[in-house]
Parts: C-alpha cells; structure tokens; sequence
C-alpha cells in the first residue's frame, strides 16, 4: 500500500495531466453533439455580458449601414402594407379566428458575437429564456435561414449556423421538389454542401434552395441558397451539389428566432408512432 | 503575492484581448488565428510548481472556450502546453541553470532563446488546437500550414508585445 502511493505521489503530476486532458476532452466531445447542452458556452453569464458591451460599440461604429438595412426593409414593409393598395372590389370577407391557428411566431434579435473563421462557428444572440427563446428554435434573417438554438440562458442564446459542421438539415430543390441533407465542409463560409439528391431531381445551376418544412425548426419553403455546381461522385446514384448560401454570415447583425407553436404536438405524435413500431 | 497578482491580470489581459478581438479578425479567410492569449501562460515564472501550473491552464483554456463555445478544446490544448512548458524549460536551461529572478523573456534570456521556446510550446499548442478541431473533414495539409502560419504570427505578436511592455517599463524607470 505504501509503495503505491509512493508511486502515485511520483506520477501525480501526469496523472493531474492526464485527469484534466480527460475533463476537457470529455467537455469536448459532449459540446459536439448536435443536441446536447454545452456548460461551457458564451450563453453563460459573464462571457453573455462581455460579448453584449462589445456588440453595442460594434454595432455603434455600423450604424449608417444598419440605418441602410433598416430603411430598405421599412420600405418594403411600407409597399406590403394596406395602405399601399388600393381597393378595386367591395367583396366581403369574413376572418374567421376558428380557420386560422397561429402556427409560428417570432422574436427580433441581436447578434451579440458571430464566428465564421472556425469549422464550429456559432452566434451569440441577446434574447434568452426571458424572451420565450428555447432549444431547437429556428434562426432566420429576413426570411433566409441563418441556424438553430442550440443553448440559452437567462439572457442569452447560442445559435449553431449552417455553417458548423454538425449543422445537419433536410432541404429540397425548389424546382423539381427533391430532398436531400445539407452539411457543411468547414471550407467556405459562402458554401455549404447537399447530398443525398436522387438522380432524378436533375438540378440546374441557380436553382433555389429551400426548407421542406418537415422538421419543426423552419416553415416550409424558407430560403437557403442557389445551386453553385453539381456532380454524381462515381459509383453513386446520388448527386452531391455545392449551393451558395444567401445568408452573410460575415455581416449579420440582427435575426429574428423562430417559435414554432405546434413543434411539440408534432414531436409528440411522431414519437408515438416510433414507440408503437417497436 | 504582488506577482501573483501581475500574472494573474496578464493571463486575464490576453484572454479578453483574444476573446474580443483577436478571435473577431477574419484575417485571409480564416487561414490565420492567432491565439495570443497563451502568452501570459508562456510568461509565467520559471519556477512555478507543476500542479499549479496545470491548474492555470485548465482555467485559462475553460475560460477561452466559454468564449468560443467549443467546449473542452482549448482547455486541453492548454492543459497539454502547461504540462510540457517545465519540460521546454528544462531543455533550453543554459549551462548553468536560470539565475534567481530570470523571467521567459526576450529581455531576460535573448531573441533567440525566446523564438525557441515560445515557438516550441506555441507549435505544440496550435497543433494539437487545430488537429483536434478538425480532426474529421479537412484535409491533413492543410490543417498543417493553418498551424504553422498562425503559430509564425502568435509568435511575432508575443514579441512585440514583449517589447510593448518593456519600453514603457524604460521609459517609466528614465
């Protein structure tokens, strides 16, 4: 028993080494999946508080291209409104509350911090619980998918983007309505890469891009790219296209969180179909 | 304890100077990431014991990651640096040993001396940060040139900044 722990007070120091290696590589390994927490993440109080003091002198020193965004999206805004059309018809019409459920709601953000330089980027957004942001909730910028909730706090939430290599999601091809699954390859902010197109979906360059509306993150048809280039690698049947993201990752600097309201009677209903197949 | 103190606010120094700005420069489309923040690890007394050193480390990278949301990577990049930074002392001791009070520095011990050890230990960290990052899809080469490009300029960073510091010291002692 001595010589034991003669022998581990020889060693204690490798052995401290090769504890907190495990520590960090386990913490590592857990931040990974796409569906776990992080405890170590910038959703946390104080990192949260740094980055936000950042982003106001950021955004400070933007502020007349911010202004720009602003005024074109007003102006938009303004030619959708009612008060830009004018009433040909008399016809009338009945809003019936009991036809029409609200199905998805958002909440403006700010981009807090924003990484595009790593193969796990993420973004830092200042809305959290308090704001009814939860895990799982889409992330869009003026209807152009920008990413997931993957952690929140109090105050603050952490967006995985599609430019992080565990980002996975099922977007279709508008034209031809083919499914495939979007991943990243950790090369080009300004790519990401769909696979898993049948052959059939003869793909065109320039074709859109869009969400299939099948997970509960996203409304159907919400945009994500055009097709760069495409290619059947040999032996496969299936294509492997490079689509051209439409979000700016490099200058985002306000997103609107995506609440959809009946993503849990969704889930619910799936997984009881999963459990009875068992 | 004065000391203490001062290597406690360096290492804090670096780590905000990293995580609020460094990190945000998006120099050549990411192929360089300098990560100076290791310096106030690098600087840390010659004679610091093991254990604490370890301890510092696993802090320091934990706190880094909070910033990066990458969970466990640059705490064990971290973890590994202070464990060999004894080692790379030990084998770049001159003839007789550091004099009492000799701190890592170029002002202490020379540029070359320096370029040495904060190369080695910088290589090893950048190393093991990037290859862990990437381990899966990017191709081995150029992972490789990511490391020693941004290895090359945390280095040259460290060194200006040393000299930074030491000409206000200069111009303070004048």
């Amino acid at each position: 028993m001595r010589s034991l722990w003669q022998l581990l007070f020889r060693f204690h120091v490798f052995l401290l080494f090769l504890l907190l290696q495990g520590v960090s590589l386990a913490l590592l390994i857990r931040s990974n999946s796409f569906h776990h927490a992080s405890y170590v993440s910038s959703s946390n109080h104080l990192s949260g508080l740094l980055y936000a003091r950042r982003a106001v002198v950021a955004e400070y020193l933007r502020l007349q291209s911010i202004n720009e965004e602003l005024a074109r999206e007003n102006a938009l805004l303004k030619s959708e409104s009612p008060v830009a059309f004018l009433k040909l018809g008399d016809n009338i019409y009945l809003h019936n509350d009991t036809l029409h459920l609200r199905r998805y709601s958002y909440t403006p953000a700010r981009v807090i911090n924003n990484s595009v330089n790593r193969p796990r980027n993420f973004i830092t957004i200042d809305k959290g619980l308090r704001n009814g942001i939860d895990r799982g909730m889409g992330v869009a910028n003026k209807g152009v998918v920008v990413g997931i909730v993957r952690d929140v706090s109090e105050h603050f939430a952490v967006v995985m983007p599609l430019i992080n290599i565990a980002f996975k999601m099922s977007v279709k091809l508008q034209r031809s309505n083919a499914f495939g699954s979007l991943q990243w390859d950790a090369n080009d902010p300004a790519i990401i890469r769909m696979t898993d197109v049948p052959r059939y979906a003869n793909p065109q360059r320039g074709d859109t891009v869009s969400t299939t509306g099948f997970s509960t993150y996203f409304p159907e048809g919400m945009l994500v790219g055009t097709v760069e280039d495409y290619r059947i690698p040999e032996g496969e049947n299936f294509y492997e296209i490079n689509v051209r993201l439409f979000a700016e990752f490099y200058r985002l600097s306000h997103v609107e969180v995506i609440n959809n309201l009946l993503a849990d009677e969704q889930k619910a209903l799936e997984q009881l179909s999963i459990d009875r197949n068992d | 304890m004065i000391d203490a103190l001062k290597h406690g606010l360096r290492i804090a120094f670096f780590l905000l100077l990293q995580g609020l700005v460094l990190n945000r420069m998006d120099l050549w489309q990411g192929w360089v990431l300098p990560s100076l923040y290791i310096f106030g690890l690098i600087m840390l007394p010659i004679n610091t014991p093991r254990v604490v050193l370890l301890f510092i480390g696993f802090v320091t990278g934990l706190i880094m990651d909070a910033f990066t949301n990458t969970g466990g990577l640059h705490a064990s990049a971290c973890v590994l640096l202070t464990f060999l930074q004894p080692l790379a002392l030990q084998f770049l001791a001159p003839r007789d040993g550091y004099e009492v009070g000799q701190q890592a520095t170029v002002h202490d011990l020379g540029i070359t001396w320096f370029i040495t050890y904060g190369g080695l230990l910088t290589l090893v960290h950048h190393s093991w940060l990037f290859f862990l990052e990437q381990w899966r899809l990017t191709p081995f080469f150029s992972t490789l040139s990511k490391v020693v490009i941004s290895s090359v300029i945390t280095v040259l960073l460290m060194i200006i900044s040393q000299y930074l510091i030491h000409s206000s010291k200069d111009r303070r002692n004048a």
